[in-house]
Formats: C-alpha cells, sequence, structure tokens
C-alpha cells in the first residue's frame, strides 16, 4: 500500500525549530509522534501531508523527570518507558497500568502519551488516565505563545482536543504526588489488550485512618469523550477500602450519570455495568496503593 | 519528495534516495531485497507480519516511514542465524513445529528474539502477552509458545 504523497520531511532537535518548521513550511505541516494512528490516517489518505516533522530527535520532550514542582512527563515519552518507570508508582501507578497494556509490544516501543492525547482516539487509554490523575497539559505555539490547561479541558470528544495546529503539546505535569495517593486503570475490550469499550481510571487519596479524602473518577470509551463522574467521586469521598457496598454504589452513581453509547461491541447497558465492574476493581488498586 | 537516507540492516549498510512517502517495509523488501519480512493486512498495523528490530527494539515496518529510519540500525529475520547456525529461537521453532504456513513466522520471530532479551524467563501469561500483536492463523499459538518455553529452559 502506497501512503498519500508526502511533500516534505524535517526531523528537528528542539521545540524551537520544530514549530519554526512548521511556520515555514508550505501546505498542511503535521507533527508526528510515534506515528502509530497518523500512518494509517496517511495510508488511507485521511491526511496528505506536505510536510512531515518528525519529534523522535526532540529530546527535551522525551523521559519522565522527578523534582520538587511534580512529576513531569515528556509527551515524547513512549509507553515502553512509561510502563516500567517505577518513579510513577502509588499516586501516578495508572500511567503504568495504562501503557503497559496499550496495543502490543511493538505499538508500546514506538507509541507516544502525547501523540496518544493529541489524536484522542476514542478507545485510546491515556486520555482518560491523564483526566483522572488530574494532569495539566502545556502547549507552545509556532507564533511564540504558550498555554496551559487542565486535561479536562484539552481533552474534547473523539479526536478533538484544543489544540490549534500550530501548537505542539510541550508538557504533561503532574503535581508532586501525595504519598496517601493511588491511582489505577484498567480496560476492558473484546480480546486481550484490545482497544477498550470501556476504561475507568480512580486516583485516592486517603487520610491516617484509610479514609477517601479526595476521589477522581474518568471513564474513557465513550462517543461523547472521556469524562469526570462528580457523582461517583462524591460518593467515595470518606469510604474507605473495606466499604465494599458504598464504593459499588459510587460506581453505580458513576454508571447511571454517564451517558453510554450502544455499538457494534456493546450496548449501552452492558458498558454501564463494565464501568461498574472495572471502576469498583480499580478503585480497590487504588485504595491499596495508597495505603502501600 | 525524495529523500537521501543511509542506514544499516543487517550489518550492511544502504544509502539511498527514496521517496519521502515509501514505507520502511518496503525499502526493505524491494530496495534492499530482503523478503523475509512480510507484509499481510498493510494498512491497519495489526498482523505483525512485518515486524523487525530497529536499534534492537521491534517494531512494524509498515507503520513507518524508511526516511524515518535514517541512521537506523535494522535488523531482519536474514540476519538472525549467524555463521550458518539458526538462532536459538529458530531451532525451537523447527524442533516445536511452531509454524505451518510459515507467514507470520518472521514477524514473530523479531518480536520474541527481543522479547527475550529483555525478559529471558517468561511465565505463560507472560509470553501470551507478547504475542499479542502477531496474528497467526495456522497454529493456534500452542507449538508457538512451546517452542518460546524451550528457548527461555535452554538459556537458565
Amino acid at each position: 500500500m502506497y501512503p498519500a504523497v508526502i511533500g516534505d520531511y524535517v526531523v528537528p532537535a528542539t521545540v524551537d525549530e520544530a514549530l519554526k518548521a512548521w511556520a515555514g513550511a508550505d501546505g498542511d505541516a503535521y507533527f508526528i509522534a510515534g506515528g502509530l494512528s497518523l500512518m494509517q490516517a496517511i495510508k488511507t489518505r485521511l491526511v496528505k501531508p506536505d510536510c512531515l516533522i518528525d519529534l523522535a530527535r526532540v529530546g527535551e520532550l522525551n523521559g519522565v523527570r522527578v523534582d520538587g514542582d511534580g512529576v513531569h512527563v515528556g509527551p515524547m515519552t513512549r509507553y515502553r518507558d512509561i510502563a516500567g518507570d517505577s518513579q510513577l508508582d502509588g499516586a501516578y501507578q495508572a500511567l503504568r497500568d495504562a501503557a503497559a497494556r496499550v496495543g502490543d509490544r511493538q505499538v508500546r516501543n514506538r507509541g507516544t502519551i502525547g501523540g496518544s492525547l493529541c489524536w484522542n482516539f476514542i478507545a485510546a487509554c491515556m486520555p482518560p488516565v491523564v483526566i483522572g490523575l488530574g494532569a495539566q497539559i502545556t502547549l507552545a505555539s509556532s507564533d511564540g505563545g504558550r498555554r496551559s490547561m487542565a486535561a479536562e479541558e484539552f481533552i474534547q470528544g473523539p479526536l478533538e482536543t484544543a489544540r490549534e495546529d500550530n501548537e505542539l503539546v510541550v508538557a504533561i505535569d503532574l503535581p508532586p504526588a501525595p504519598s496517601n495517593a493511588g491511582s489505577a486503570y484498567k480496560k476492558w475490550g473484546l480480546v486481550t489488550d484490545a482497544l477498550p469499550v470501556i476504561g475507568v481510571c480512580a486516583y485516592v487519596e486517603v487520610d491516617g485512618s484509610g479514609a477517601c479524602t479526595s476521589a477522581r473518577l474518568a471513564v474513557g470509551g465513550l462517543e461523547t469523550g472521556p469524562r469526570r463522574s462528580a457523582a461517583g467521586e462524591a460518593a467515595l469521598a470518606g469510604k474507605s477500602a473495606g466499604d465494599a457496598d458504598a464504593i459499588a454504589a459510587a460506581l453505580k452513581a458513576a454508571a447511571d450519570e454517564i451517558d453510554t453509547q450502544g455499538d457494534m461491541w456493546a450496548d449501552s447497558d452492558y458498558r454501564k455495568m463494565l464501568i461498574g465492574d472495572l471502576g469498583r476493581e480499580v478503585v480497590a488498586t487504588a485504595f491499596a496503593r495508597a495505603t502501600a | 519528495m525524495n529523500k537521501t537516507i543511509s542506514l544499516t540492516i543487517n550489518g550492511e549498510k544502504y544509502e539511498e534516495s527514496v521517496p519521502i512517502r515509501m514505507l520502511l517495509v518496503d525499502f526493505i523488501r524491494d530496495v534492499a531485497g530482503l523478503t523475509g519480512t512480510h507484509i499481510a493486512c498493510t494498512f491497519e498495523g495489526v498482523c505483525g507480519a512485518c515486524t523487525i528490530q530497529i536499534d534492537g527494539e521491534a517494531i512494524k515496518s509498515c507503520l513507518m516511514l524508511a526516511v524515518q529510519a535514517d541512521g537506523r540500525d535494522i535488523a531482519t529475520v536474514e540476519g538472525l542465524a549467524k555463521n550458518g547456525e539458526l538462532h536459538p529461537l529458530q531451532k525451537a521453532f523447527n524442533d516445536h513445529h511452531a509454524l505451518q504456513c510459515g507467514f507470520c513466522t518472521p514477524g514473530i520471530l523479531m518480536n520474541v528474539a527481543e522479547f527475550l532479551d529483555t525478559n529471558p524467563d517468561p511465565t505463560e501469561d507472560e509470553i501470551r502477552h507478547a504475542l499479542v500483536g502477531n496474528l497467526c492463523r495456522c497454529t493456534g499459538y500452542a507449538h508457538i509458545i512451546d517452542a518460546i518455553k524451550d528457548v527461555a529452559a535452554k538459556s537458565r
């Protein structure tokens, strides 16, 4: 199969060079990260790039860094590297859960978190995880501008984000990880490691007695885009890992609150059941990690 | 529309002017003439038959452009056997009848060779998980898993 004709191909070494390349390109220029989704689109000719700007050698966008300001996940960090990074354990372990089960080994060897967030496929794992963990996304623009926003604001409906064509995601930041916090993510698909029909991310902070002081619950696989459940989060407040009935009720509240679609993979009620089942499991894991 | 790239495949250097849209798998097969790397799904990147290693890591060469491999070191199934000796994985596939038509085999070998480098003593679950990106429609995977277990056991 021949991909669409590609007019030009450049390999910048820095964010500045990448943005300048975008500004200087004739016609439609696209940034390419791991390229797994974009190459499919170029092969089907949904996308016909006049210029591809390959971010593979922009070192400043790659890698996970932990410092006093928090945890900084470079957008070009590959699933493989996120899945293997024990610095994320505890509060941000949901990132590892998700990255370890995206696609297959070959995909994880190339695919990046930033690419996944910018593509925002309906059945992607990273979008609900960054929403569930409360990440902050920073964009740099070819006109020199820079802006940051909550992941919830960045991620919109399927295949839509707040990013403009001339913007590049340059940072995915999380606040300093509290030691009394834990997170987890789990998806369900039709076969092993398949694209998620539903994926659920839970994040909890607990007090000295193990009771939840703050919770975040995010769900992906929805036709309206990944979202949090305020009802589910509110119902988890004050609950402990042992409060099985209350946790189940919180997940029921989340499933009731969220509109789910029916399609060839699962009907709407089945998706609600998955939110409950996966949700109970990830909440339990998040509690265990918060108190570990 | 064309770019000149230089890369190595199985230790041999190639320097060629290629169209930017040329897929890496087409470079390997049509320019380098190494047809052991196969093409099956051709588009979605779900079959894994085109799996090769780039700088030692398994990837699908149909989801990458040849220009993206500029300066990199590629290994294909033709490079697995050394000095006329089959790679232990190739030997084990033979011993355990882990292939029937053999179309998917090169991709599986290139993926699993790297998998065993990173995880020399895997559980059966880990082996099955590692094979998610390679479709085989003949074997039902059972003999493939036996062969991989055998290689792991012998390397202990």
